[in-house]
């Protein structure tokens, strides 16, 4: 066996170190991503069939919905991406515990959500706007997968959070893993919003 | 090649030759067995039984009672047969148990996830069976009673919910927490789908026409689809984890005497 390097001709020694190319989160979590992204445009498809056929009905429903508090929600996911963002590239530059904090910061703008979310459905449960009403049933069910996807999103995040304190070297590769996740329940809820209480 | 390498080799080609375990070829008998289970699963209830796609929710009990009448002889060979051939569930359980076992994360899941499918296929499974051959073998009962089974048949296939997320969010644990890379992490993120697509069907309890009635969009044809996919997906990584297995893999009981 050979020293790593002693033998190898003099082009490659010159030439610069090839940094292996990856997919930043990795494979694993874009499978996730991609196929929940499908999967959701199948329920937003079979929503605006459904929407087409009673639309008098859907608007006279959609009313009732708080704007007010869709619009906030959307604010704080908008901004806790940012926090995300920020977070992969302070790991990347090593910063730890910067990233530990942008994570947590990410994490508390989840739990505003799910806050929000829960006064939300309490508010319009509590007006008998229940799932007797094909729109409500579509809202509640929208919204819920959503918010099991956030809860997912803070789990993941939570592993993420723990990373950082380990020195196993995985800390971009999961801090990108659980940024990605997250990303992708932002958008799924900025369409949720568009859909739900914008489209008229 | 160094002194070390050369004596490595000398001492491999004096090892006697291992006896070869019977444990590939079993593998192999269990995949095709799983794959002609769920393909007879899928003629019994499909094609035959009618039980997917489904009957409409919304019917009356004289509309249930001639829709029985119209599909009896169907239903009566359909689920005869998958009565008989009920066991290949446990066959199937079995096979995804071994490779949880297989698992660095431990026995216990891989246990969690048959005993939540062995139950799960009663109310899953074997109610719908039994609900519908005897609506279809007892024909002259009270019309009321033929739309109870009806209703009781398709409620306890579509709606018994709870078992099979378990068995799901089990599998999900155990490869996401596995070292050994038996299977893709990808494929417990997979199986995260169907947990959803359970959750969700659990409206159609609720709702007796519409996206989420047991013959909804959502409720059923986007959780097929994803049913679809999962088997799909499982069947090709049952195939590569059985590949991977060889003589020199080890395995999981032996004889006391052959230690």
């Amino acid at each position: 066996m050979t020293a790593p390097g002693r033998d190898l001709p003099a082009t490659a020694q010159s030439s610069p170190p090839v940094r292996e190319r990856s997919l930043p989160g990795g494979v694993d979590m874009w499978v996730m991503v991609l196929g929940d992204l499908f999967f959701f445009g199948c329920y937003f498809v079979t929503y605006m069939v459904f929407r087409a056929l009673s639309v008098e009905e859907f608007s006279a429903s959609q009313r009732h919905l708080n704007v007010g508090i869709g619009v906030t929600n959307t604010v704080v996911l908008l901004t806790s991406s940012l926090f995300a963002a920020l977070a992969v590239i302070a790991v990347r530059e090593g910063a730890l515990r910067n990233a530990r904090r942008l994570l947590l910061a990410t994490g508390a703008c989840g739990v505003l959500f799910t806050l929000l979310k829960v006064y939300e459905w309490h508010s319009e449960i509590s007006r008998g706007h229940t799932i007797h009403d094909e729109f409500f049933g579509f809202y509640y069910v929208f919204t819920g997968v959503h918010l099991v996807h956030l809860a997912l999103g803070l789990l993941i995040l939570g592993i993420a959070v723990r990373e950082l304190h380990d020195s196993r070297g995985r800390r971009p590769a999961i801090v990108e893993q659980s940024v990605l996740f997250w990303h992708m329940i932002d958008l799924l809820w900025v369409v949720i919003f568009a859909l739900l209480y914008l489209m008229r | 090649m160094t002194d070390a390498g050369s004596a490595l080799a000398e001492d491999r080609s004096e090892e006697p030759a291992e006896p070869e375990r019977k444990g590939k070829r079993e593998i192999w008998i269990f995949y095709w067995l799983f794959g002609v289970f769920y393909t007879a699963l899928s003629v019994g209830v499909c094609l035959l039984g009618r039980a997917t796609p489904p009957p409409r929710p919304d019917v009356t009990e004289l509309q249930a009672v001639a829709w029985f009448d119209k599909h009896q002889m169907g239903i009566q060979v359909g689920f005869v047969f998958l009565l008989v051939i009920a066991g290949g569930a446990a066959i199937s359980n079995g096979i995804i148990g071994y490779f949880m076992k297989r698992m660095s994360s431990g026995k216990m899941l891989a246990y969690a996830y048959i005993a939540a499918m062995g139950v799960g296929a009663i109310p899953g499974f074997q109610v719908l069976l039994v609900c519908w051959l005897t609506a279809t073998f007892r024909p002259d009962r009270d019309p009321d009673v033929m739309y109870l089974l009806y209703d009781l048949g398709m409620l306890s296939y579509n709606g018994s919910l709870g078992c099979f997320t378990a068995a799901y969010i089990v599998v999900a644990i155990a490869i996401l927490y596995d070292k050994n890379r038996i299977f893709p992490k990808w494929f417990a993120y997979v199986t995260i789908w169907q947990v959803v697509t359970e959750v969700l069907a659990s409206q159609m309890w609720l709702h007796h026409s519409g996206a989420f009635a047991w013959n909804g969009m959502i409720t059923l044809y986007i959780a097929l689809v994803v049913f679809g996919l999962w088997i799909v997906c499982f069947l090709a990584l049952f195939r590569k984890a059985a590949a991977a297995e060889t003589a020199r893999t080890p395995a999981l009981y032996e004889l006391e005497g052959t230690r």
